[in-house]
């Protein structure tokens, strides 16, 4: 979170259907790695960009590219231990690690020159693991896609490694030609961050057993018959195919004590997505972490249809907000609803990254995502010759998910008592989905002392009491 | 005095032969080079890029399996969109007839399961999201041939409502498109025998035959047929039509019809094909907007829609793979397409008129 690259302005042509919500990044904006690799700075030992010769095709000049040229630092880490592949990687491992840790400041900026003169040029000791990563959108999104870019450039800081970005993929069965072609141009590793990416990856994965997929957001019950997809049953599916996702809902639940707190008249409002399981849960947990402040509390949910869409995003908020809510909460990818919330005066909890600057004053926190550390460990298993295949659900307690910084308008004693609600999750003393828990008719669904199961969760769709709307969208 | 240049746009009675193929192709290049000019501009080589765009789309086996694979579709709207610009009508809503074909096809072979073999099958799906695709442009057909109501706003505004409809199935949990029981919004998958992924490990699919063979008979009907000249004669002068005791309602309402019925016939093509299910990631792809694009490059000529939509769909199957063979970014590709189409528009200009610069004497002030 602290670390946090400079490219404020996005703006936005919306101009046909193909087009609509993408981001495009202006030309004459700069970010501070373009400084970084322009400056005299770089012409030290220990940058590997010392030889970049024209500024101009350097991918610095767009955040994207932001890179480690992994063949000139392992160069500069010669090894003189018997290169056993393991020793080989723990060795450079670790000289990598200290080579980015002391030069961080100078290199972790810098790009490499081309891709295509990159993987023909670079020795074959420094290709360890090849890594992709696709992206619905772009990192510029400050959102979803940027908060796993983070992790993505932590993952190239801890293994000194080059990743593939590839950008704007649509999450339908058009993507299997991407995947394919990354798993021919022999990347090791392919991780997809969208939902949609899993049926067309599965199908590529049955076609390359040495390609190590993984599947963020996914469910493995989806590829089996059962759930609607190609494959008979769970043992038919391929066995190198994970997916990882984490508990958004401590983070969430923690968010709405916040919230709880801050609203004057009990009304919150919700901005939300998709009426999927995943945002069903983070809604529930939301309401319920404000009614465990404030049991007056209700939480009013608007269904904008779109992950991504800042001008959707914030006409649903501006309604809430002129139907009285005081407070506003959100599952989408832009921070268009903290800046309505900003314009009115009302507060805001974010979601995905630590954005507080986009609404300073609204900010209340906003459940975050870190996953720089599950990238950088599969990544590693990979190239240590295992395929990580569970289906990972991390937490608040492995760090997957986190909570953002507190803005200024969250008195003491309120952090105080969500820092310790937090401390009770990672413990595991406290789940936010705990009985007694009632659904929207008083209906009891989970009795006094209950905890949820993680099947329950994942299937969640019913909204918890104190919440107004439709779970069906 | 000094006698200031003028631009006089004089239109031509007829268009000459050479004009029609020269006009398309000149416009590509110069899309070509003003992407180029970009390229320059924000750093990256043009040739590679486009060396790589080429070989990627066109020259490796895989290559060429992918880009025939997604003509299939472009191919389907883009004679949609083609036909009906025979009689100057303009269906700007391909991209929601496309949804209803998926719609329609996904319907048909859900609901008919596993019962019927695949020559049955696959041709019901076909005309079950043609049906489909036709069936949504029948209210912009109907008030345009009854009471003249611009089919340009109606088709686009129904492609909204299309892709809300495409949401809805999809999200609705519970819904006949998903699975019973699961709140994922993932829809069914339909069964064997009516999906052509079984044709081996490709992209392309039999259906781009059909579809190549559906558009050659396109071309047969507006060339050869007395239905064709009809269609001719209202293009050329509605009013000459009308004393000739053509039925010209009667022939936009058909007319219309079909061209809803192949856009549709594209959708149900993605359920046999690629897609197998459906799937609301199919409202990010613009596959029904680019019809019109190519179209627009093919004016006139059935048989050219075939060659522009397998143009098309390289540069933009090369287009998607720059990334991963170089570092360009996919909005390059994007871009393209995009100068592809406002030159081909703008060369619109030098085929309708002769263009001549006059010297023109300043009248005393």
């Amino acid at each position: 979170m602290a670390e946090r690259v400079g490219f404020e302005p996005t703006v936005r042509f919306k101009t046909d259907n193909a087009l609509a919500g993408r981001p495009i990044r202006p030309l004459w904006h700069l970010s501070w790695e373009d400084f970084e690799c322009t400056s005299g700075l770089r012409a030290t030992t220990l940058s590997p960009c010392a030889d970049v010769v024209n500024p101009l095709r350097t991918p610095c000049f767009s955040m994207i590219w932001v890179r480690m040229e992994q063949s000139k630092v392992s160069s500069s880490a010669p090894s003189e231990v018997p290169q056993t592949r393991e020793n080989l990687h723990m060795k450079k491992f670790w000289k990598l690690a200290a080579v980015a840790a002391t030069a961080s400041l100078l290199v972790a900026a810098c790009g490499g020159s081309d891709s295509s003169s990159d993987t023909t040029s670079a020795p074959a000791e420094a290709t360890d693991v090849k890594v992709a990563v696709v992206y619905l959108g772009t990192a510029e999104d400050k959102g979803w896609t940027y908060q796993h870019e983070q992790g993505i450039l932590q993952l190239e800081k801890d293994l000194g490694v080059e990743v593939k970005r590839i950008e704007n993929i649509a999450d339908n069965a058009d993507s299997e030609k991407t995947f394919e072609q990354l798993a021919s141009e022999g990347y090791d590793v392919i991780f997809a961050t969208s939902f949609g990416y899993g049926s067309p990856m599965a199908n590529v994965a049955v076609k390359y057993p040495d390609v190590c997929f993984q599947w963020a957001t996914g469910a493995k019950f989806l590829l089996t018959k059962a759930g609607g997809g190609a494959f008979a049953d769970f043992p038919d599916l391929p066995a190198n195919l994970g997916t990882y996702f984490g508990a958004a809902e401590e983070a969430r639940y923690l968010s709405g004590m916040a919230a709880g707190k801050a609203t004057k008249n009990n009304k919150l409002g919700y901005v939300a997505a998709f009426p999927i399981p995943e945002v069903i849960r983070g809604i529930n947990a939301f309401t319920l972490g404000a009614q465990s402040v404030n049991p007056d509390a209700t939480v009013q949910v608007t269904w904008t249809k779109t992950w991504f869409d800042p001008t959707i995003e914030k006409e649903a908020s501006e309604s809430l907000l002129d139907a009285g809510v005081d407070v506003l909460a959100q599952h989408q990818d832009t921070t268009a609803a903290g800046v309505a919330a900003e314009a009115k005066g009302a507060k805001w909890v974010g979601y995905n990254s630590d954005v507080k600057e986009a609404a300073p004053a609204a900010w209340l926190t906003a459940p975050t995502w870190n996953w720089g550390p599950y990238y950088s460990k599969t990544s590693k298993a990979v190239a240590d010759g295992t395929c990580p295949t569970d289906e990972y659900y991390g937490s608040m307690a492995d760090g997957m998910v986190t909570l953002a910084s507190f803005g200024e308008s969250v008195d003491a004693d309120t952090q105080a008592s969500i820092t310790a609600k937090g401390e009770e999750i990672i413990a595991g003393t406290f789940a936010p989905f705990t009985g007694p828990i009632s659904d929207q008719d008083g209906k009891e669904v989970l009795a006094a002392g209950e905890k949820a199961d993680l099947g329950s969760l994942l299937s969640m769709s019913y909204f918890v009491k104190g919440v107004i709307g439709s779970a069906k969208g | 005095m000094r006698s200031p240049i003028r631009i006089v746009f004089e239109q031509r009675n007829e268009t000459p032969k050479y004009l029609s193929t020269l006009v398309p192709l000149i416009s590509v290049i110069a899309a070509l080079v003003a992407g180029a000019l970009f390229l320059l501009a924000t750093g990256y080589s043009p040739i590679d890029t486009y060396t790589n765009m080429l070989s990627d789309g066109f020259a490796s086996s895989r290559g060429i399996t992918d880009t025939l694979g997604l003509s299939t579709v472009l191919i389907c709207t883009g004679i949609s969109a083609a036909f009906a610009f025979q009689m100057n009508l303009y269906n700007i809503g391909g991209e929601g007839q496309l949804y209803l074909g998926m719609i329609g096809g996904a319907w048909a072979g859900l609901a008919l399961g596993d019962r019927l073999p695949s020559f049955v099958m696959i041709p019901t799906v076909l005309l079950l999201g043609a049906l489909a695709g036709a069936l949504w442009i029948l209210i912009p057909a109907y008030v345009r041939s009854r009471l003249g109501t611009s089919e340009i706003v109606t088709t686009l505004l129904l492609t909204y409502v299309a892709a809300s409809l495409v949401d809805h199935f999809v999200y609705t949990p519970g819904s006949f498109f998903v699975t019973k029981n699961s709140a994922f919004p993932q829809g069914r998958l339909v069964p064997d025998s009516a999906s052509l992924t079984a044709f081996g490990n490709t992209s392309l699919y039999p259906t781009f035959f059909l579809v190549v063979l559906v558009t050659l008979t396109l071309f047969w009907l507006v060339k050869r047929t007395e239905y064709g000249y009809r269609i001719q004669v209202i293009a050329d002068s509605p009013r000459a039509a009308h004393y000739a005791g053509i039925n010209a309602n009667r022939t936009t309402l058909s007319v219309m019809l079909i061209s809803g019925a192949l856009s549709g016939l594209g959708g149900a093509v993605l359920i046999v094909g690629p897609f197998g299910r459906l799937d609301p990631g199919i409202t990010m792809l613009g596959y029904g907007y680019a019809g019109i694009v190519i179209a627009a490059l093919a004016r006139n000529n059935f048989s050219a829609v075939i060659v522009s939509g397998i143009l098309f769909a390289g540069l933009r199957s090369g287009g998607d793979k720059l990334q991963i063979s170089t570092d360009t970014p996919i909005h390059i590709g994007v871009m393209l397409q995009g100068a592809i189409l406002l030159f081909a528009l703008g060369g619109e200009a030098f085929r309708r008129y002769r263009i001549h610069a006059v010297r023109t004497e300043r009248t005393a002030q």
